[in-house]
């Protein structure tokens, strides 16, 4: 009986980081959400790169939690859709980018910078992406505090 | 070197609006690339936020309306994944031949465009007079050409009718023998496939270091699919071959897409033979419980990740989508960016962007090119550039 | 509407341009549909063309998002009276499925001027080319 590939990950992680696995949840097959801290982050992500293989990553998942704001890159391999999630505080988002080892990474990170704000210390170019030119700087539309409003006509309609 | 530097004229001094891409070159050698998306950025994950679940449904769907159902697919699993709820199998098969037939109409849609970029405008007319088939069999089955609306959370919304099966049995045959002739005149067409061969390379490592995704990758001799790798909905069942081609350029995305075409005409087909009885949704209550989800389709542009995080409420606390085309913006950067190897010239880049298919305005934008040798900037619309790209092609 | 309009209208196929101001691409497959044999576009007198400096009917699609408002303007500006607008599917008309978001104005109403608005998300080819033939009607009959 082979044991499926979610829990044999989670078994690896668990071996390897202890503890510093804050949170491992294998809620259906094919899926594996794992808690790390910020200081852990970086190291775990080179872990999963060099270490299990695992390349291909699909996106990231900012979320604005309150205090704090999350950060989830997205990635899949040995066959498990693999959820990491850390996170950094509201009042200092900042958090180590991945670009050097996940160069599949540069416009997710990108892109968390632009709606959420977080910067990604070590990135090559965090530029704007989605948002227009003439967007206000510090104001980030995915935050809860962010009340979207339509811009305004130009003319009467 | 280049005859037609059109400045940045009189129409363009307050151009707020910035460009798609900014191509540094060097003559006719593009030397780097630098993309700045969000033409049509319209706010959909904030939107999530403040509607229900079921209406959130009609958003995702206008997320892309060539890839619409994927999108709707995927959102409708990444709920029920949150109830922890299987859907009934006549669901899940109606789901594929949906999908599937989507899949169908994307990739003949893209192969008229493709042509319309190498220059055969009656290619275009010819696959999208074909297409109308397509166009044909999803309105018989969902009520729509365009945005079927045929997913709901717990199942599907319409059952499939005795009439509209034995529609698609006969329209499938027509389909596959269209399909069949484009497929020999794109691997045998001399016109053809000296405009796509050789161009727009990457390399397997590349595709899988800039995480490409879809026929981008699988051209690339990567043979990732998402069907495949992370089975959904019915594909666990269905016996289908994932096509990859290992030439790494244009041309062996136009086989890559062409093939998918006749596989998922297959599909369809095998579905049809063993559609389940039963119903075809069950009922789930208003909201969802608390936690989170992952859900992958393989769009016809290729891997669509939705993330869900529910509160418990009737509204998501978080929704967010990757749609395939930004998966393939990094590749297709490479693919236009000159190597020791390999020049690539301006030339190349209408049909370079075509074949990552993304979407039409992710490209309807202008386009600025820098020199910095030459000490020269300027703007082309796509049109400029598609004008400029034939005449190099036919001199 | 002025004699001149009417004779010009007259006298010549109007040139359509067909811009897109960020729309998911429903309404541009649909529009570009209209051109093909099936529906056949062009047998009512109009043509597709691609630019704006020769355009006589805007065709636009959309909800105009922050970053092309600008440009929709300028290419609206660009085009030679008379001249004619069409908004192609509901988000051009109002908004659509995005009114109310961040980043989109609520129609293209409120960015340029409109003279017929084609419902519909997106509309079916028959309903553009309906849409578009009785605008051009309209013109012609004065």
């Amino acid at each position: 009986m082979s044991v499926p590939p979610e829990k044999y990950l989670a078994e690896e992680i668990k071996r390897v980081f202890g503890d510093r696995a804050l949170e491992l949840k294998t809620p259906r097959k094919r899926r594996l959400f794992v808690t790390v801290g910020p200081s852990d982050y970086k190291e775990f992500m080179k872990y999963l790169a060099e270490t299990m293989r695992i390349t291909h990553i699909s996106t990231m998942t900012g979320f604005d939690a309150g205090g704090k704001i999350e950060v989830m890159p997205h990635l899949f391999g040995l066959g498990v859709e693999l959820t990491v999630r850390t996170s950094v505080p509201k009042d200092k988002p900042e958090l180590e980018s991945v670009t050097d080892i996940y160069p599949g990474a540069v416009l997710y990170e990108r892109e968390v910078h632009d709606l959420l704000g977080v910067i990604f210390k070590g990135h090559p170019d965090l530029s704007r992406l989605i948002l227009p030119e003439e967007w206000p700087e510090g104001v980030y539309p995915l935050r809860k505090d962010y009340k979207a409003q339509q811009s305004e006509p130009v003319r009467k309609g | 070197m280049s005859k037609f530097e059109v400045p940045v004229g009189p129409q363009h001094p307050a151009l707020k609006e910035p460009e798609s891409f900014t191509f540094v070159v060097d003559g006719e050698h593009i030397v780097e690339v630098r993309p700045r998306i969000g033409y049509n950025h319209r706010g959909i994950e904030k939107a999530a936020e403040s509607r229900t679940y079921i209406q959130n449904l009609y958003l995702m769907e206008r997320i892309c309306g060539i890839c619409s159902v994927a999108h709707t697919t995927c959102y409708a699993q990444n709920v029920e994944y949150l109830y922890e709820k299987e859907i009934p199998p006549r669901a899940e098969y109606i789901r594929v031949i949906i999908n599937e037939l989507n899949r169908i109409h994307s990739h003949l849609l893209w192969l008229g465009v493709a042509g319309h970029e190498i220059g055969f405008d009656t290619l275009f007319m010819y696959v999208w007079r074909d297409r109308e088939h397509v166009m044909d069999i999803i309105e018989a089955m969902t009520g729509n050409r365009v945005n079927y609306a045929i997913n709901t959370i717990g199942g599907v919304r319409r059952d499939l009718t005795g009439e509209a099966i034995a529609k698609a049995r006969k329209v499938l045959d027509i389909l596959e023998e269209r399909t069949k002739y484009y497929r020999r005149v794109a691997a045998a067409e001399p016109s053809l496939i000296s405009r796509v061969k050789g161009i727009g390379i990457l390399k397997p490592s590349d595709a899988v270091r800039l995480c490409a995704v879809g026929p981008t990758l699988r051209a690339s001799a990567i043979k990732s699919d998402v069907r495949k790798d992370d089975p959904y909905s019915a594909y666990e069942e269905i016996p289908f071959n994932a096509v990859s081609y290992d030439m790494c350029d244009v041309f062996s995305r136009v086989l890559v897409r062409v093939d998918e075409t006749l596989e998922a005409i297959n599909i369809i087909r095998y579905c049809l033979d063993h559609l389940p009885n039963g119903p075809v949704r069950v009922k789930l209550p208003r909201n969802p419980p608390a936690g989170e989800a992952v859900s992958k389709v393989e769009a016809p542009r290729g891997e669509d990740i939705h993330y869900v995080r529910s509160d418990g409420t009737e509204r998501p606390a978080r929704y967010k989508v990757r749609a395939p085309t930004l998966g393939n913006i990094p590749a297709v950067c490479d693919m236009l960016t000159s190597k020791a190897d390999c020049n690539v010239n301006i030339g190349d880049i209408p049909i370079v962007l075509a074949s990552i298919d993304p979407c039409f305005s992710c490209t309807d934008r202008a386009i600025k090119f820098v020199d910095p040798r030459k000490q020269k900037e300027w703007i082309w619309s796509h049109e400029q550039l598609e004008r400029y790209a034939r005449r190099k092609a036919n001199p | 509407m002025k004699l001149g309009v009417v004779k010009w209208a007259r006298t010549k196929s109007p040139w359509l341009v067909h811009f897109n101001t960020g729309a998911c691409n429903a309404c541009d497959i649909e529009v570009l549909a209209a051109l093909t044999p099936r529906y056949d576009l062009e047998r009512f007198g109009a043509i597709l063309r691609g630019s704006p400096r020769h355009g006589d009917v805007l065709v636009v699609t959309g909800p105009v998002t922050r970053q092309v408002k600008d440009r929709i303007v300028r290419i609206h500006e660009q085009m030679p009276e008379p001249k004619f607008v069409v908004a192609v599917g509901s988000c051009s008309s109002s908004g659509g499925v995005f009114r109310g978001c961040y980043n989109v104005y609520p129609g293209l109403d409120s960015v340029v001027p409109v003279d017929a608005y084609i419902g519909g998300c997106p509309p079916k080819p028959e309903a553009i080319i309906n849409g578009v033939a009785a605008l051009l009607a309209k013109i012609r009959s004065g």
